[in-house]
């Protein structure tokens, strides 16, 4: 009794005091949100930047140190550095492709930029500027200047720093490939010397293509921009501090943790306008910086970030970092917009910008996507570009749907709409999927891509189909959770298509193979249509069949579908007969052809493939239903726009008569 | 100088409703020429879209993107189709000029003219007409390269400014003056052409001198009518279009037919009106012409009519 007693003593003394909570990852609280005590990520790599730009001469006199965490197991002797400024002359690699996609493309001497590096210092290993050589990964072009390597005098052994400090210089082209100049306008992006990164046991360090993005380590950036007293600076990260110099220039610090890359723009003719939203992991500070004569996009843009950070929030995971920064190029700077930095991003708009056209808003969700897969799910952009171009635009989509409706988020006026998904079809504000749909696979690296149309139509607007296809097999909600768990398994680190196609399979619980097998590493064409459609009458020489109910007229009815692609797709048919009935089939799409029979007191009315339209990616949707009776309405409605532009244009010419 | 008449305006615009079977001639001529010019696309259009439920996407609103795709069908021949739809407005502004010099005559003379005396002045001053628009396509050089001129200063503006509108605002005033040359131009050869049917000149240049000097003596009034004929086109199409787009059903195909068939005459309409007013306007000077016009028997004018009865023949 007395142990009896004891026992419950402590039990009741147990209770009152509580049970320890379940412990959670040091940097995460209940909600997924990460909270700031700890690094986001594996800072691999702490930058420190300092700066100076020169506004006549459109130069950056800059200085770096590098310090490098060698996390990659192994001893490290030599390190590959991306100079990408160096592809915007003459000769790169960069240029030739330019030129093979338009032969009439310049490289006048404006769009002429460059990186030279003055001197490269390895501490405790002395000046190692001679052991400087460029390299070509990718092709044989020695005239391509996009990768440096060094090698040292003495690996550096595997969890060891190695410190480079790095005088450079930049020339800074104008406006072209998401950097430059234009007027007093400054977008500094590539501008410094970035290690490549060790990935798959491996050097990761691809030369700079026309059609190829970036790839760089997580790390801390601490960067001193001096720049004229009148310029508003705008930058990855956080304002550190701004200090006056006495030569009429200002330097400003920023600071970024859990970032991939700086990037910092600069003009005296910035409007800034500051605003804030609160999320799952605390308030974020709003800040865009606005070009003459894009005011009036203001309220526009603020409408869309709210709204992409609201539903990224909701679906994916929270926004960890406490600022984003959005920038309107100036006019004319068109190549300057639609790019992201981390907790940065450019956006686009005309001064002119009918409110029924939603462009502004479209590259703001789209940009403000890539804070998510890029900045955070920090994909090889080089080799995977659809990884995060891809996903990315999937989710512009349905952010865009949310916020201004399914069939008009990309135009909205009463005699004309278009929606998102039929946009990246069609490719009139997107790259459009139909424009390259089997040149190649979107498993391909992003320079091997036929061209610049390909590269668009594979990496952009295929898997927004190919998303929104898989979302109606596995359903939207599963496709959310399953996006969600990719998020938050692999933010801040490189994950690559595998481990994002084999998450799917894990969170849906399907085995998706037979479709990534050839959507993802397959250029098969996904085109199913109706081969044949009638109801012919049975009469008495067919043995005599009638329908024992009052003698109505029987119709045998035959509905053929064909698989005219190579893609094997399981699709359903919706076959409607006169008296209203309705017989709905499933086909497993295996075979060339199937063909069905129907015997009822009923004419076939319609033959539909894929009624409830969940496969998006079949390129011709025209001819996936059959009517009997044909409607002319369409015809029309098209005959009258068609002849009255005719008519038109005669009278036009006819003025010169 | 002479005085352009107050009512000339609204004078030329019943002229144009008095001699209205040439309106109807012309614009059956812009109808059958642009029917037949589509009728082939149209055809292979219609083999893919009137048996397929996608059509639904262009009748009720108009999903873009579902025209998009159309264009983009592998059996679509609108890249095919397009250049006819080109040649049949070349085709028509041919078709117009021949029936210029019967439709001149029919308004100078302002008298219905029976078919056979129509088409004898037609084929009569063709020739004629045909030069002056070849003179006309060299006078609208210099007006072209301003044009690009202007182009040219556009950009650079564009360019230095960093502000966006200085440009814009250039370009509007570079566009109203070309646009007040190119009238003006065509208002000069438009005399030229009535000339040439009032005189019977065969030399089309001295038609030209003349037609330039009587201009010159009476620019301001000239420009102003035809002006205000253009202002009136223009906005009116622009109006007829909005409410097509903006007011109409997308699915009410018969009335989106009158209107856009309505907008066509309307626009033809303020064409004729501006040389129907050009015809009265100069009938003013018939004595002057007749008297430096060598061989021409004069014309009795008729009586100018406010009425939208048909002068007597």
């Amino acid at each position: 009794m007395g142990k009896f007693r004891f026992t419950a003593l402590l039990v009741l003394a147990w209770l009152a005091i509580g049970q320890p909570a379940r412990a959670l990852p040091a940097n995460q609280d209940k909600s997924g949100a990460l909270t700031k005590q700890q690094s986001l990520s594996t800072r691999v790599v702490a930058y420190k930047l300092e700066a100076k730009l020169d506004v006549a001469k459109k130069t950056i006199t800059a200085s770096e140190i590098l310090t490098y965490h060698n996390l990659t197991g192994q001893p490290q002797q030599t390190f590959p550095f991306h100079l990408y400024l160096n592809a915007f002359q003459p000769h790169s690699t960069f240029a030739e492709e330019a030129e093979r996609e338009d032969s009439s493309f310049e490289w006048t001497p404006e769009k002429h930029g460059s990186i030279t590096v003055e001197r490269i210092v390895v501490a405790g290993m002395g000046d190692l500027t001679g052991r400087m050589q460029f390299v070509q990964p990718d092709d044989d072009n020695a005239a391509d200047h996009t990768v440096m390597q060094v090698t040292l005098p003495e690996p550096v052994p595997p969890g060891a720093d190695v410190q480079f400090t790095v005088t450079f210089v930049d020339k800074l082209p104008q406006v072209v490939a998401r950097t430059g100049y234009l007027r007093d306008f400054f977008m500094v992006g590539q501008w410094f010397p970035k290690v490549g990164v060790w990935w798959k046991g491996a050097w990761n360090c691809h030369q700079f293509h026309f059609n190829t993005e970036f790839f760089a380590d997580f790390g801390t950036f601490d960067a001193k921009l001096t720049v004229p007293k009148n310029e508003i600076v705008g930058a990855v990260g956080d304002v550190v501090s701004t200090v006056g110099n006495t030569d009429g220039t200002k330097t400003v610090e920023f600071r970024a943790e859990d970032v991939h890359d700086f990037a910092w723009t600069a003009s005296p003719s910035f409007q800034v306008v500051e605003d804030s939203w609160t999320g799952g992991a605390g308030p974020v500070k709003i800040r865009m910086l606005i070009s003459p004569g894009s005011v009036s996009s203001s309220a526009r843009y603020l409408t869309a970030l709210k709204g992409s950070l609201r539903h990224f929030d909701a679906w994916i995971g929270p926004y960890p970092y406490n600022q984003i920064t959005l920038v309107d190029p100036p006019h004319g700077g068109l190549m300057a917009g639609g790019m992201e930095y981390p907790t940065l991003f450019t956006a686009d708009t005309f001064w002119y910008m009918p409110k029924g056209v939603l462009l502004p808003e479209i590259v703001v969700a789209h940009e403000f996507g890539h804070e998510y897969f890029y900045g955070m799910v920090a994909t090889n952009e080089f080799e995977e570009a659809w990884l995060d171009e891809g996903i990315t635009s999937y989710m512009e989509a349905k952010v865009m749907d949310a916020l201004y409706g399914k069939e008009q988020s990309i135009l909205n006026f009463r005699f004309a709409t278009l929606g998102e998904l039929e946009d990246h079809r069609v490719g009139l504000l997107s790259s459009g999927y139909l424009h390259s749909t089997d040149t190649d696979p979107l498993s391909r690296p992003g320079w091997r891509f036929f061209d610049d149309t390909a590269y668009g139509s594979v990496n952009y607007g295929k898997p927004v189909l190919m998303l929104a296809t898989l979302e109606k097999i596995i359903g939207e909600e599963t496709m959310r959770r399953a996006l969600h768990t990719y998020f938050l398994r692999y933010r801040f680190t490189h994950p690559t298509r595998e481990d994002f196609l084999k998450t799917v399979e894990e969170v849906s619980g399907h085995d998706l193979r037979w479709y990534f097998s050839q959507a993802v590493y397959g250029t098969n064409i996904l085109d199913y249509r109706i081969l044949d459609a009638r109801s012919d009458p049975l009469s008495s020489s067919d043995g005599g069949k009638k329908d024992s109910t009052g003698g109505r007229q029987l119709f045998r009815t035959f509905v053929a579908v064909q698989r005219k692609g190579d893609f094997v797709f399981p699709v359903d048919l919706k076959v409607t007969f006169s008296d209203g009935s309705i017989a709905m089939e499933h086909w497993d799409g295996q075979d060339r052809w199937i063909r069905y029979q129907y015997d009822r007191p009923a004419e076939l009315v319609s033959a539909e493939i894929d009624p409830e339209h969940k496969v998006l990616l079949d390129v011709n949707l025209y001819n996936n239903s059959y009517m009997v009776p044909e409607d002319r309405q369409a015809i029309q409605k098209i005959s009258n726009i068609w002849t009255f532009v005719t008519e038109w244009l005669g009278q036009l010419l006819a003025w010169l008569t | 100088m002479a005085e352009l008449k107050p009512k000339t305006f609204l004078a030329g615009a019943r002229l144009v409703w008095r001699q209205q079977r040439a309106l109807w001639l012309i614009y059956a001529a812009n109808l059958v020429l642009a029917s037949v010019a589509t009728r082939d696309p149209l055809a292979r259009t219609a083999a893919i879209l009137n048996h397929s439920l996608a059509g639904w996407r262009l009748v009720h609103g108009f999903d873009l993107g579902a025209y998009v795709e159309l264009q983009l069908h592998p059996s679509m021949p609108f890249n095919g189709g397009r250049p006819v739809m080109v040649y049949s407005a070349m085709l028509f502004a041919i078709f117009l000029l021949f029936v210029t010099g019967g439709l001149l005559t029919a308004y100078y003379q302002d008298r219905r003219l029976s078919p056979g005396p129509f088409f004898a002045a037609c084929g009569e001053y063709f020739w004629r007409l045909l030069r002056l628009m070849i003179y006309f396509t060299v006078a609208l050089v210099p007006i072209g390269i301003l044009a690009a001129v202007a182009g040219a200063l556009f950009k650079k503006i564009d360019r230095e400014s960093i502000s966006p509108f200085p440009s814009w605002y250039f370009l509007a005033l570079a566009a109203a003056i070309i646009a007040a040359l190119l009238l003006s131009a065509r208002l000069w050869f438009d005399l030229a052409e009535l000339l040439a049917v009032a005189d019977g000149e065969d030399s089309m240049r001295r038609t030209l001198g003349r037609a330039a000097k009587l201009l010159r003596g009476n620019f301001l009034a000239l420009f102003w009518l035809y002006l205000r004929i253009s202002l009136i086109g223009w906005i009116g199409f622009w109006l007829g279009l909005y409410v097509w787009m903006e007011h109409l059903r997308p699915e009410a195909t018969t009335q989106a037919v009158l209107m856009s068939q309505a907008l066509i005459v309307f626009w033809l309409a303020t064409r004729l009106w501006q040389r129907a007013s050009g015809a009265l306007w100069l009938r003013q000077f018939e004595p002057q012409l007749n008297s430096q016009a060598p061989g021409v028997p004069a014309q009795p004018p008729a009586p100018p009519s406010t009425s939208l009865e048909p002068a007597p023949n």
